[in-house]
């Protein structure tokens, strides 16, 4: 992800072009602009890439967005498209605005923003009209030196104000909107600085504004979006240990010779572990990857002053003098998660180049010797693990996958068959329809489960709000409890209803509680369900993706018929007049409220 | 110099490096058209590290002029 720093626009030209992605899904793009933007196409191109996809990238004539937006043609958004960048600078929007702001009088500066308001609503009804795309909508920059100087900021009506209200106005806008969100343009020119984002040459010559810098942190910046939406982001950090979480080697300078403390040099990873906690508390799994001797490192875990990462926040740890791949490897499938959403951290370049070169799907940061003030932006700045919706869930998500161990140890402990290790857990489940209250973490599994996930549709808070208000369809979800805990919200289905049958849109469970009968029940619900509004069949599919293989056959295992297929997509069938697929005897109690 | 100038061109206008000769304009070369001038201008200071003034880019129009410009900069 960092390394798109390393390229020349030549050199991007160079990768993109030789980069086979014919495999790769495609994700078109269609920018609507009110100036010279196209030399951001490159970056787009090799973000796309590495988030697994193929750019389709096509850009509106210039300054037409409203009349794009509006126009019944749909050669330029249809059906097909799945994004949608809007970048509509104030300075052709409303020139009096920004160039000429000292001739507005308060009446003036009114007509103005009501102007841009107006504009704002108009163009965002006609995206809608035509399209449920994602509309990632860049705001309106703030004036780098304002009007009126100095006295600028001590009236909230002066030109910095006016320009705020209007961005607060577009983010209530896109907020309403359904799949539509705001850019933050000056977050991205406060990163480059503005003597770098813009380039006044090509302003005047061309309507071009922003330099390849400004350019390439703004595609990153819609990068974070678009991979919280397609589910590409990551879930798990692995650390290293010596020289990353603290300074020095505890197998040398021993316990109270590291460096870890609220003074300079220990103050950095100080910061650092502040940073790791931060994505502790969003729900991110943190991991041990080190060359240690294991008590050394516990020592420190355990009994350093100054240490704020704990046993308790550690999911895993491979500590021992084993290669750091395949420690990788057994940390992934021991949590049961895909080596493509971990985050592998090293302050030594042989392990991340290692790592690299045999686990190519693991995300590696390099820390560079001598800097380890930076490490904390380093991580910070990554929006890796950035995500669109927050849940109570992932508070608990850690204590969570600990449980998780505690039951596989008893798993392997079991001497007896697995049904009767699954009775020994004494397993509850609960079933209901979704509620407002449940939205975030609903909307939340489809955006992040990949492997027990029959159709893989993402969707959003909004999506999931329409389909719970929806009389044609119904949201469920499902809870799992037994003897190690709680494990919360763990299955979803989205089932739409039509004249005479069922659809299941999605189906799916979280990677912890694979294997474990709780689909079988869920499905056994959606059947009841159909059975109670007198429809005749209920129909399914399975859609391919890299990691969905092991569900392929679920719908036959339940008594579904295939109804058709080709190479992406399996239709399935039941008639709701056949015996269904019996429900587990194993469960403890099983509470099925929406029946 | 010309060696990178001439690779640079190559990439930025989708051409092979033998199809980049001192005689290459917007003439003779379709794909250099304004936009594509403007993404030449800026990888050529990127990768050389210098800047041009607004009026040598809208001047650098053939391969001959670019490298006579290069050159008065490094």
């Amino acid at each position: 992800m960092n390394s798109i720093n390393n390229y020349t626009l030549g050199e991007l030209q160079d990768y993109i072009k030789n980069y086979d992605v014919c495999n790769y899904p495609s994700l078109n793009t269609v920018i609507l602009r009110n100036i010279t933007v196209e030399a951001i196409t490159p970056y787009l191109q090799y973000l796309t890439i590495q988030m697994g996809f193929q750019a389709e990238i096509v850009f509106g004539d210039y300054d037409n967005v409203l009349q794009d937006a509006l126009s019944s043609d749909d050669r330029l958004i249809n059906n097909s498209t799945d994004c949608i960048m809007v970048f509509t600078r104030l300075e052709t929007l409303s020139p009096r605005l920004t160039n000429s702001f000292t001739e507005l009088d308060e009446k003036g500066i009114e007509e103005e923003k009501d102007l841009v308001k107006n504009y704002i609503v108009s163009t965002l009804q006609g995206i809608r009209n035509k399209t449920n795309a994602i509309v990632n909508w860049h705001g309106f920059e703030l004036p780098v030196y304002p009007a009126y100087g100095v006295a600028d900021y001590t009236n909230s009506n002066m030109q910095t104000g006016a320009i705020n209200e209007l961005n607060n106005f577009l983010k209530e806008q896109l907020r309403d909107f359904k799949n539509s969100f705001f850019i933050d343009i000056n977050a991205s020119r406060a990163i480059v600085g503005s003597k770098n984002f813009y380039d006044n040459r090509y302003w005047h010559i061309g309507k071009a504004p922003y330099t390849l810098e400004a350019l390439k942190e703004i595609s990153i910046d819609n990068f974070k979006l678009f991979r919280a939406l397609k589910g590409k982001n990551k879930k798990c950090l692995v650390l290293d240990c010596d020289n990353t979480l603290w300074g020095g080697i505890v197998g040398e300078d021993g316990l109270v010779g590291i460096k870890l403390g609220p003074n300079y040099p220990g103050s950095a990873f100080l910061a650092f572990q502040q940073e790791i906690l931060s994505l502790f508390n969003r729900g991110i799994i943190i991991a041990l990857c080190s060359k240690n001797n294991e008590s050394d490192v516990l020592e420190v875990l355990d009994n350093h002053p100054h240490m704020l990462i704990k046993r308790k926040h550690i999911s895993i740890s491979m500590i021992n003098w084993e290669d750091k791949a395949s420690n990788i490897e057994k940390i992934a499938s021991e949590l049961n998660i895909g080596i493509d959403s971990i985050v592998f951290i090293d302050d030594n370049e042989f392990e991340t180049n290692l790592v690299k070169k045999m686990l190519p799907l693991v995300e590696t940061i390099h820390l560079p010797k001598g800097k380890s003030a930076n490490y904390k932006d380093i991580l910070a700045s990554s929006g890796l693990f950035d995500s669109l919706t927050f849940s109570d869930e992932d508070k608990k998500r850690s204590e969570l996958y600990k449980t998780e161990f505690a039951r596989k140890k008893s798993k392997n402990e079991f001497s007896g068959n697995i049904e009767s290790y699954y009775k020994s857990l004494n397993m509850l489940a609960y079933i209901d329809k979704a509620s407002a209250k449940v939205i975030p973490r609903v909307a939340q599994l489809t955006q992040k489960t990949n492997q027990f996930n029959l159709t893989t549709k993402r969707y959003t808070e909004s999506d999931i709000e329409g389909f719970i208000l929806s009389e044609k369809s119904d949201v469920l979800f499902a809870e799992l409890e037994d003897r190690f805990g709680n494990m919360g919200i763990v299955g979803v289905t989205i089932i739409h209803y039509f004249e005479d049958y069922a659809e299941i849109d999605t189906f799916l469970i979280s990677c912890r509680v694979i294997g474990r009968g709780l689909e079988k029940v869920i499905l056994n619900t959606c059947i009841q369900l159909a059975k109670k509004r007198n429809l005749l069949r209920v129909r399914g599919a399975y859609i391919k993706t890299a990691k969905n293989s092991q569900v392929i056959d679920f719908y036959t295992k339940n008594k579904f018929v295939i109804e058709e297929q080709d190479e992406q997509k399996v239709k399935f069938i039941f008639e709701t007049k056949n015996k269904i697929s019996p429900v587990p005897s194993y469960f403890k109690k099983i509470n099925v409220k929406c029946l | 110099m010309e060696e990178k100038l001439t690779k640079i061109m190559a990439q930025i206008l989708s051409v092979s490096e033998s199809q980049i000769t001192p005689n290459s304009s917007p003439d003779n070369l379709p794909t250099w058209d304004s936009l594509q001038h403007m993404n030449l201008v800026l990888a050529i200071e990127q990768s050389f590290n210098i800047s041009f003034d607004d009026e040598e880019v809208i001047q650098m129009l053939n391969y001959e002029i670019i490298i006579e410009t290069i050159k008065g900069k490094i």
